[in-house]
């Protein structure tokens, strides 16, 4: 009688495990409502220029330039999903002169959508620094993100006059911070 | 991206793991115990599976989170839920799934002189999936990078395979003395489809710099093999006619052995042993490699002042230094090697009528315990699942398994099994974590076996 009731209960055990088993409510529905939000960061720009470079032969070289490429903002994945950009630039400059720099953002025909401009003051001894950070939203951020090259202008003003061996150097140092909205 | 979610999520609710048959094993009434120990001491004069129907196993796990946890109908936003798994589980952390159908299956006894041989046969059709929690990748998606200057994103975190493929088998065992039983099986493996990425390494890090705003470096040893799927892509016949074909030994082929043991220093003392799929499968044909190789240190745009041409290309630099390629190079892959052995120890219980003149143990001993240890190897740290067990002949026609499993998954799977034999039917169903029955959708791991077999005995013992 005992054992009986063993296979009786095992057995409807097992039943009722199967029979009864029950689930909570899952609603895959919401994976429609998945936002990822990330925000990265990343170089924009970069130049270090030695006070010498200004000069060649004895001869003063007051305007530099060139445009590289920068495309990143341009790619499929950016275009859909890059909703805010905050842009931070930093100039140093300890050479005794001072200088403008210019940054054009050309589209694809070579059209500006965007321009940064620094004045840097002359090297006098101490630290001399210029920063700034732009934010693009909306449609500022969709100009930007036609950016295909980016266009540098750096000029010398006047001031005492360099050598060969003058010291120091003008950096430019640029970062972004990409806030992205993947749904 | 909400593709590749959805594909993950609807694996993951699948929800279930590891080819560990902990009831299955050593349970010696079934005759598909011999798929994980060859040498099982089970006895029969002929038998044959229900085609279709004899062999049914699903082994679904997830070892960080459950189905319930991310798609709970309780109020809670999904990005939140999200986030929480990610955060609360670990590159350790697997969801994997195991399949398996027999097809056909049978087997008759050889009557030898002294001993007794036996000779099993069949075919299984077999889907494997394991993915490791890509944990630094899932981190650098919610997150991005702002927070974590300094750290190393490890790409090694993307780690997944999956296989589809049929299995021919024939097995032999042989009592080679009343205490020892020895057997082996031969396989051949008809892959269906696989696809591979297991080897990956690189990393993406990022920290604040003197020179630029910020040190860049990413660093990407990423490789994809795939095989039998790229026809697929544009294909105007029929898939089903096409995977049927490559079942029936025209798909990638490979061979396999599973070695085992059942050894009794006493008569109610036995250990057992066994070494299941040593084998591998070559991938010829509808062969594919994706590679996303290359490092490349991120700079942003930098003027070249004193040519006025600068050399940097943006994005197409970026793509050349870490170029996405696509071979057709062969390659072999490794079954997920098993290795399962076992402690028993038998005795009798309550008044049953004992034939102790008999050797064979089970005609003596009506119950038994053991223990059980399971270890398979994965692309990382090998899987192990300890288990402990309590047999019992309820009567002579039932069976029954209860097991408690401890492994990575789960420290409360307790699991049942029941085996019934009327006249020459036999049928079983086996199932473990039981507790989680009570809501199957917060169960991190579940397996089930279950198959109907007709079995002749002879009457010698």
């Amino acid at each position: 009688m005992k054992r009986f009731g063993i296979k009786k209960i095992l057995g409807s055990a097992l039943l009722l495990l199967i029979a009864f088993s029950c689930t909570s409510d899952l609603d895959y529905d919401q994976l429609e409502n998945i936002k990822l939000e990330p925000v990265y960061v990343g170089n924009l720009a970069y130049f270090d220029v030695l006070a010498n470079e200004f000069v060649t032969s004895g001869v003063e070289q007051n305007v530099k330039y060139d445009a590289p490429i920068f495309d990143l903002f341009n790619d499929a994945f950016f275009r859909k999903n890059f909703k805010k950009a905050e842009l931070f630039f930093e100039v140093d400059n300890s050479i005794t002169r001072a200088y403008t720099v210019d940054m054009v953002f050309l589209d694809g025909n070579k059209q500006a959508v965007h321009t940064a401009s620094f004045f840097v003051p002359a090297y006098t001894g101490v630290v001399n620094k210029v920063t700034k950070t732009e934010v693009f939203e909306n449609s500022q951020l969709d100009l930007l993100k036609r950016t295909i090259n980016i266009a540098f202008t750096l000029t010398m003003l006047p001031g005492p006059a360099l050598s060969e061996s003058s010291p120091g150097n003008i950096k430019l140092r640029a970062g972004v911070t990409a806030y992205l909205v993947i749904e | 991206m909400k593709k590749i979610i959805l594909i993950f999520v609807l694996l993951i609710s699948i929800n279930c793991f590891s080819q560990n048959k902990q009831i299955l094993y050593n349970l010696t009434t079934v005759p598909q115990t011999l798929m994980t120990n060859p040498g099982s001491d089970v006895k029969y004069n002929w038998y044959f599976g229900v085609p279709l129907l004899s062999g049914i196993s699903a082994n679904l796990g997830s070892s960080g989170f459950s189905a319930y946890d991310l798609f709970a109908d309780n109020g809670v936003d999904i990005n939140v839920k999200l986030r929480d798994i990610v955060f609360s589980t670990d590159r350790k952390d697997k969801i994997a799934i195991n399949e398996q159908i027999e097809l056909f299956s049978g087997g008759f006894r050889i009557a030898g002189e002294r001993n007794d041989s036996y000779v099993s046969f069949g075919m299984y059709q077999e889907f494997d999936f394991m993915a490791y929690m890509p944990t630094d990748l899932a981190i650098l998606a919610l997150d991005g990078n702002k927070d974590y200057m300094g750290k190393t994103f490890n790409l090694k975190d993307l780690s997944a395979k999956a296989e589809l493929l049929s299995v021919f088998h024939l097995g032999f065992h042989k009592n080679i003395s009343k205490k020892l039983i020895v057997g082996a099986r031969g396989k051949i493996y008809s892959s269906i489809f696989n696809a591979s990425s297991t080897n990956n390494s690189g990393s993406i890090y990022t920290t604040e710099s003197s020179k630029g705003v910020y040190e860049q470096i990413i660093d990407s040893n990423f490789e994809l093999n795939t095989s039998g799927i790229t026809k697929y892509e544009d294909f105007n016949g029929s898939i089903a006619k096409d995977v049927i074909k490559k079942a029936l030994l025209f798909g990638n082929l490979g061979l396999g052995i599973d070695l085992g043991f059942t050894y009794y220093p006493e008569k109610n003392i036995q250990i057992t042993g066994s070494v299941v799929d040593i084998g591998f499968i070559r991938h010829t044909k509808e062969v594919e490699n994706k590679t996303y190789k290359g490092s490349y240190v991120y700079e942003g745009a930098i003027p070249k002042f004193s040519t006025g041409d600068s050399s940097e290309n943006g994005y197409e630099q970026f793509k050349d230094a870490i170029p996405f390629v696509t071979l057709y190079e062969n390659y072999t892959t490794w079954r997920p090697l098993k290795f399962n052995s076992s402690i028993q120890y038998s005795f009798r219980d309550g008044a049953t009528d004992c034939n102790c003149l008999n050797y064979d143990p089970d005609a003596i001993y009506n119950s038994a315990i053991g223990a059980q240890l399971f270890v398979m190897s994965t692309p990382r740290m090998p899987f192990m699942a300890f288990t402990t067990y309590y047999r019992r002949k309820i009567f002579k026609a039932l069976q029954m398994k209860a097991t408690y499993t401890l492994d990575s998954y789960s420290y409360k799977n307790i699991g049942l099994g029941l085996s019934t034999t009327l006249g020459p039917v036999n049928f079983y169903v086996l199932a473990d974590n039981l507790l989680e029955y009570g809501d199957i959708t917060k169960a991190n791991s579940l397996s089930f076996q279950l198959g109907l077999n007709v079995i002749f005995k002879n009457s010698k013992k």
